[in-house]
């Protein structure tokens, strides 16, 4: 694969700039979109950079047609993906659930805006829901939730070989905040990080006799008969349960004595970490979990670290209205520590919110 | 350097976003922790600007603040849409040149701090550079940073104008000196100071 950049180099960027570079160096060939605020300037850098780099674009008519344009294009065998936000994600559910339902390596971008509906530009965490477990399926998607721009693009490059190896539509969930911000970050080849990047192949147009050379290669979404949608969506189940194990991602920090856990996802999580060392110093112990996989969810680790003391209080804060709450509630289902929430639906939440909170509680 | 909050705010097209560009910039080449985000809602299309900074040695956390450590308010309307970010250790910053009543003022405030910039720009300089005497009144409030970092961003942003007009560096320079002169004559003098 060409090498971006002649060595590893800083930047000061937006969000949305270093998800174009990451595709770019994580060897994308073609990006389908359609335009919605926070997530404009991914196809802004995307379109600057692809006519140098030989590379591919195609504004569609809307977001459904760019959802089912990355899932034909990687039916081919290219690298492709979109990025979306807001109502643009309601509407590539349709085109999401068709990647679920035939096991298609899409990936996608999420810049989170306020909801419901057109609600703001600009930020929120309200999405969670709708790209964990949207469409009508089982959520057998795999969604990464970062925090900083490093992260915007160690994930990006790490989402398109997530999507390859396992044939799960794959996400990088970010927010307005995280798009439109800049800040230093490491901008670099995956080849100098030890990352070696999944070749992409054809799934369709495949060369052999089917039954004497392969295997036919079923990329089905409807089925006649209600058991064999049955037997499908079990061995997806199956098969989504047994590569958890080594999907799952999570942070974790001062948990082994913790009163209190204060867990958050994305962004928040830069406000929890500073609010949980304030909170030390002043003799309080708070702890910090923060899942990094919303699917899979860390649920096996986030039990541990509850009853690594036992925590009393288990404290969900996010810039939604109990999103992440009911995610987590349903993974660690027979938990008794205590939930607290700060839901914030729509606005940042810096350390002093969740600082005051804490104390309110404690 | 522990952290420094900023909020720029103005009118759109007086360059609020630009100043804390160069700003931001300049932080980075200094190799320190910076977060620069701007507004970006609906107000974007005909409202006041807001551009929020922070610069530290250590890593940052949110990227937006509810308390700045200073405010700068670059047009009447702005005082009124920053007051909220100011508290008892915040320098307020803003115009004398503007009309305003005592009641739009912060209630609570480090010190208020009313600059000439606009005049000065009008009189001295011209008024296109009133933003870059802000930008020096800012880093003569918060040493946020350097006085060389500061002009070499503004260098290097503003390159392909110079060049067209090599007079134009001068006289961003001039306002950047005058800016910060003023400033740190103000938390020395207390001119201005309305609080």
């Amino acid at each position: 694969m060409p090498q971006i950049f002649e060595a590893s180099k800083k930047a000061f960027i937006t969000g949305n700039e270093a998800i174009a570079w990451a595709a770019l160096a994580a060897g994308a060939e073609i990006m389908f979109g359609y335009p919605i605020t926070p997530q404009n300037e991914v196809m802004h850098y995307w379109t600057r950079l692809a006519p140098e780099y030989g590379k591919g674009f195609l504004q569609t008519e809307d977001e459904l047609s760019a959802g089912f344009t990355v899932c034909g294009a990687v039916q081919s065998g290219k690298k492709a993906f979109t990025a979306t936000a807001g109502p643009g994600n309601v509407l590539m559910q349709e085109p999401f659930g068709m990647a679920e339902a035939m096991r298609l390596p899409l990936f996608a971008v999420i810049q989170q805006r306020g909801g419901p509906s057109s609600g703001t530009v600009v930020y929120s965490q309200q999405e969670v829901t709708l790209t964990t477990y949207g469409g009508n399926g089982e959520g057998h998607r795999i969604v990464y939730s970062t925090a900083t721009h490093q992260e915007i693009y160690d994930y990006t490059i790490k989402g398109f070989n997530t999507a390859w190896k396992y044939r799960f539509p794959t996400f990088l969930l970010g927010d307005g905040y995280q798009a439109k911000m800049r800040e230093p970050l490491e901008m670099y080849n995956p080849e100098e990080h030890g990352i070696e990047m999944v070749k992409t192949y054809p799934l369709v147009g495949l060369q052999g006799k089917i039954g004497e050379d392969r295997e036919p290669q079923h990329l089905c979404n409807i089925y006649s008969l209600e058991e064999e949608l049955y037997e499908v969506v079990l061995k997806f189940a199956a098969e989504y349960e047994a590569i958890t194990p080594e999907l799952v991602e999570y942070e974790e920090k001062g948990c082994e004595d913790a009163e209190i856990i204060i867990l958050s996802h994305g962004v928040v999580s830069r406000a929890a970490d500073d609010a949980v060392k304030i909170l030390r110093a002043q003799g309080i112990k708070a702890g910090y979990f923060r899942p990094i996989t919303l699917r899979p969810f860390p649920q096996k680790q986030l039990r541990e670290a509850i009853n690594r003391k036992p925590a009393r209080k288990l404290l969900i804060a996010e810039s939604a209205y109990g999103q992440l709450d009911r995610l987590t509630k349903q993974e660690i289902y027979g938990e008794t520590v205590a939930i607290e929430n700060l839901f914030m639906p729509g606005v940042g939440i810096i350390d002093y919110d969740i600082i005051n909170k804490v104390k309110s509680i404690m | 350097m522990s952290l420094i909050k900023i909020a720029l705010a103005g009118e759109g097209g007086q360059g609020v976003q630009s100043v804390a560009e160069i700003l931001a910039e300049a932080a980075y080449n200094e190799n320190k922790q910076t977060i620069y985000i701007p507004n970006f809602g609906l107000e974007q299309r005909g409202g006041v600007s807001i551009a929020f900074i922070q610069v530290s040695d250590e890593r940052i956390g949110a990227p937006k603040f509810n308390k700045a450590d200073v405010v700068v308010a670059l047009s009447e309307r702005a005082i009124g849409r920053t007051s909220g970010y100011s508290d008892m250790n915040t320098l307020f910053v803003y115009d004398s040149g503007f009309m305003v009543k005592p009641e739009e003022l912060p209630r609570e405030a480090k010190k208020i701090i009313g600059i000439p910039a606009v005049d000065t720009a009008n009189r001295q300089l011209h008024p296109k550079v009133f933003n870059i005497i802000i930008m020096g009144a800012v880093i003569g409030l918060t040493n946020v940073v350097s006085f060389e970092a500061a002009k070499e961003a503004l260098e290097s942003k503003l390159a392909y104008k110079f060049e067209k007009n090599p007079d134009l560096r001068e006289l961003n320079f001039k306002a950047l000196a005058i800016g910060k002169e003023m400033a740190e004559q103000s938390l020395k003098e207390g001119v201005g100071n309305n609080a």
